[in-house]
């Protein structure tokens, strides 16, 4: 008896939904970072709201990346519905911390994509994923360096201009 | 839709239970559902897509609920020519049959899988 299902996708069901969660957070990400944006705009942090408008376009770009990949490897790749997005926001740090957190939960949940693939010895999808834990080594430099930015400078006084200066500045340039 | 079999020997038995039997054509690349007094052709996309709308029937719901609804689920696939109407025993039964024929399914992987690799 032929292996119909291998013939048809490379990558297992399991694995396929796993990736279809995955599309569907970083559609969430990207979203959130669009509500970030648009919150520093309105409250006249220009330079933050650009950094979040980059890294809006990044996550959607993510997730084209692992849509791309699913179809690529015979499986059916959905399109997310996003609901539930934060619209307002209490602070211009709370802005950050809500950030690094939503990069952290990316990471992990990446890592858990990662752990099941080695468990099935899905060494395809593991190579495909070398590239995101790369990017999300950037992308928590960023958002950990980005709040650090509190208390190096401090929010008093003219504190949060400079905060907002010094945000669209931060780059990781690592070779390691 | 009812097909009469007429050739079976080109079909492989990849599971059966009294209720009803799941078969493997190689040749065509689809499996043949024999269920519910009829049998129906589904291709990959298909087969996956009846597991995946059957699963999602809560069982347990559907026992506890006290209307005075039939319990009888309509299991209709988008893209795919068939459509199961199934009383709740039918429900549990096909559920038995695809558990089983995934399983099967999964265990030929493995055994490719394990054929294929090289001997050093």
């Amino acid at each position: 008896m032929k292996d119909l299902i291998r013939i048809k996708s490379l990558i297992s069901t399991e694995i396929e939904a796993l990736l279809n969660q995955q599309i569907k957070k970083e559609a969430h990400s990207s979203s959130i970072y669009l509500s970030m944006a648009s919150w520093c705009n309105r409250n006249g942090y220009d330079f933050s709201a650009d950094y979040f408008f980059k890294q809006a376009e990044e996550e959607r770009y993510h997730q084209l990346k692992f849509y791309k990949y699913v179809l690529d490897m015979g499986g059916n790749s959905i399109s997310p519905e996003v609901t539930g997005i934060k619209q307002e926001f209490n602070s211009f740090r709370e802005v950050f911390e809500e950030a690094l957190d939503q990069e952290i939960s990316v990471t992990q949940s990446i890592k858990n994509i990662y752990a099941r693939c080695m468990k099935e010895q899905d060494f395809v999808t593991v190579e495909f994923l070398n590239w995101f834990l790369k990017e999300q080594r950037e992308e928590e430099y960023k958002a950990r360096r980005a709040l650090e930015l509190f208390e190096v400078i401090g929010e008093e006084g003219t504190g949060r201009w400079q905060i907002d200066k010094h945000v669209g500045q931060i780059t990781y340039n690592s070779e390691a | 839709m009812i097909t009469t079999i007429t050739e079976t020997d080109q079909w492989t038995d990849v599971f059966n239970t009294s209720a009803g039997a799941i078969y493997q054509s190689d040749a065509e690349r689809c499996w043949y559902v024999d269920f519910a007094g009829k049998v129906a052709k589904f291709d990959y996309r298909c087969l996956l897509k009846l597991r995946k709308a059957v699963y999602h029937i809560d069982i347990e719901q559907v026992l506890l609920t006290s209307s005075k609804a039939p319990d009888v689920e309509i299991i209709f696939i988008c893209a795919c020519d068939h459509c199961y109407v199934l009383s709740l025993v039918q429900i549990i039964a096909l559920k038995e049959l695809l558990e089983g024929t995934f399983v099967m399914l999964e265990l030929n992987h493995i055994l490719h899988d394990r054929l294929c690799i090289i001997p050093v």
